[in-house]
């Protein structure tokens, strides 16, 4: 560990790496918290792969990679999010046709795109250690972007999630929030796939709110717990895969993995000595 | 003859082909408690979205305040039979209770003050400001209830609709309940839908019978033969006094 703090200040890529686990554990943070509570995570995870259409497109066309995928982040999140509000009783075929569409999509551009690209692999599981100050830049302006919205719109965000009836009875246009609120997750995924990539974004979007949800009463402090959680094991991650050289993705969503039944096993062994 | 709030005109309305109101005329006066009791399938949640405007009959006109539906939704306070929200859902009594002050206008976090104080008065009616930290999951049935009708008190609605309020209550909880009920109806046009017609009988002015159809009978006329062809089957009827 110690040969990683040492790195840690000569080497611009693994300070690149740390401000990179910060700015995506912010948006992680929140918008996984509106995952968890809504239970959408199958949702996210069919966007996350259909993300890999916008980036095969992009390779073909040689355009820029993060575009098409924030490009194909945002069309597939409106559409399953149209086609699910006038379709709700096959939400997991749509869920499949998404995720596997997007993924067939993907891989068939990129068969046909001449030379093979190294950089796809670090797209499916992530390299962190890859990561630019321009990539650090666009992920600010995407939190910017995503806390904006989030600030502003929260009481709606909050009432839609609660009780959506409610919600449409005090005037507010619930299916616009449901749509609004895939999108913030589809820009969400695009900042975490330059960290774990888009298979494992899933983990890191709902495992530390689900963690985080366990120990708050109120939805705004989920917000910061979970952005913490997130953080911490991303961080983490990179200081125990440092050394011995693992893939950091991995590490990082194996943590999440175990802080979260820890973090069960835990509460509910408290609970039992408590009513013992 | 006190004013009509909602005038509700020869209303159909279908899910699909299958028909659930036929042609149901009712006026509803100011300041009136009136229970809406059928069979389970009659048609009586699907008539308080009608008068909520969440829903559009198919034929005939909703009208409140001779106003068409689609307006002053928020003069209307709706207490739902159940809230599917997951047990583990982070917000806590007195969020949900500031949610009836929320319209689309509702920026950021904040809450003003005048909307905190009446939040604040609607939890002591209910009796309830001692539980407002609590998370919401971890309240009785009989708590909730109280809960989600300080939420719908706080806008200061003229008309209170309740879903089958104590559906999910024992008896006692549910005498507390309507003893409320019938002090805020001195004040406010009061809508309960309910199947449980002998004990509704001693607290609401009128009853609505429904299904498919609907008659409409005072309090004091309510005998089993009315029961029985509204149910289809006999029905057993407690007469008690308050």
């Amino acid at each position: 560990m110690t040969e990683f703090f040492t790195a840690l200040s000569e080497y611009t890529f693994l300070q690149n790496a740390i401000i990179a686990c910060v700015l995506a554990s912010i948006s992680c943070g929140v918008i996984g918290s509106y995952i968890v509570v809504k239970k959408i995570s199958f949702l996210t995870g069919g966007i996350a792969h259909s993300v890999l259409a916008g980036m095969g497109m992009a390779y073909f066309f040689n355009a820029s990679p993060i575009l098409g995928a924030i490009i194909a982040a945002l069309v597939s999140s409106i559409l399953i999010g149209w086609i699910n509000l006038r379709w709700k009783e096959h939400e997991d075929i749509l869920i499949a046709a998404f995720w596997s569409a997007g993924m067939a999509t993907g891989i068939l551009f990129l068969s046909r795109t001449p030379g093979y690209n190294v950089d796809l692999m670090s797209y499916l599981f992530g390299n962190i250690l890859l990561i630019t100050g321009n990539d650090l830049l666009l992920m600010l302006v995407l939190d910017i972007v995503v806390l904006g919205i989030v600030m502003v719109c929260y009481k709606h965000f909050l009432v839609s999630v609660f009780d959506e009836e409610f919600a449409r009875l005090h005037g507010i246009n619930t299916e616009f929030f449901y749509i609004l609120l895939l999108c913030l997750i589809s820009i969400t995924i695009v900042i975490l796939i330059q960290l774990v990539g888009l298979i494992l974004v899933i983990a890191l979007l709902t495992l530390p709110a689900a963690t985080a949800n366990q120990y708050v009463t109120s939805l705004y402090k989920m917000f910061f717990l979970s952005a913490a959680i997130c953080a911490g094991i991303s961080i983490s991650g990179i200081a125990i895969s440092y050394e011995p050289d693992l893939p950091t993705g991995s590490v990082i969503v194996l943590l999440a993995c175990i802080s979260y039944f820890a973090s069960v096993f835990l509460k509910h062994s408290l609970r039992r000595k408590l009513s013992a | 003859m006190s004013n009509i709030v909602i005038d509700i005109d020869n209303v159909s309305f279908n899910y699909g082909m299958i028909p659930v109101l036929k042609d149901i005329s009712l006026k509803i006066h100011e300041d009136e408690f009136i229970g809406i009791i059928g069979p389970n399938g009659s048609g009586k949640s699907t008539l308080l979205k009608l008068i909520l405007g969440l829903l559009k009959p198919d034929k005939g006109v909703i009208k409140k305040y001779n106003q068409k539906c689609q307006h002053k939704r928020h003069h209307i306070g709706y207490v739902p039979q159940h809230v599917n929200f997951a047990r583990d859902f982070p917000v806590t009594v007195e969020e949900v209770v500031m949610m009836g002050h929320i319209t689309t206008s509702s920026l950021f976090f904040k809450f003003n003050k005048d909307e905190v104080s009446s939040a604040m008065r609607a939890m002591q009616t209910l009796e309830i400001e001692d539980i407002a930290k609590r998370q919401i999951g971890s309240l009785s049935g009989g708590q909730l209830q109280r809960v989600l009708i300080a939420r719908a008190l706080v806008c200061q609605p003229n008309i209170l609709i309740l879903d089958e309020p104590t559906s999910n209550v024992d008896v006692r909880v549910e005498e507390d309940i309507f003893a409320l009920l019938k002090n805020f109806s001195e004040h406010m046009t009061i809508i309960v839908v309910s199947h449980d017609i002998a004990f509704i009988s001693g607290y609401v002015d009128r009853v609505a019978c429904l299904n498919l159809t609907m008659v409409c009978h005072d309090t004091e006329s309510i005998s089993g033969k009315m029961i029985e062809e509204l149910y289809g089957t006999p029905v057993k009827m407690i007469h008690h006094h308050h």
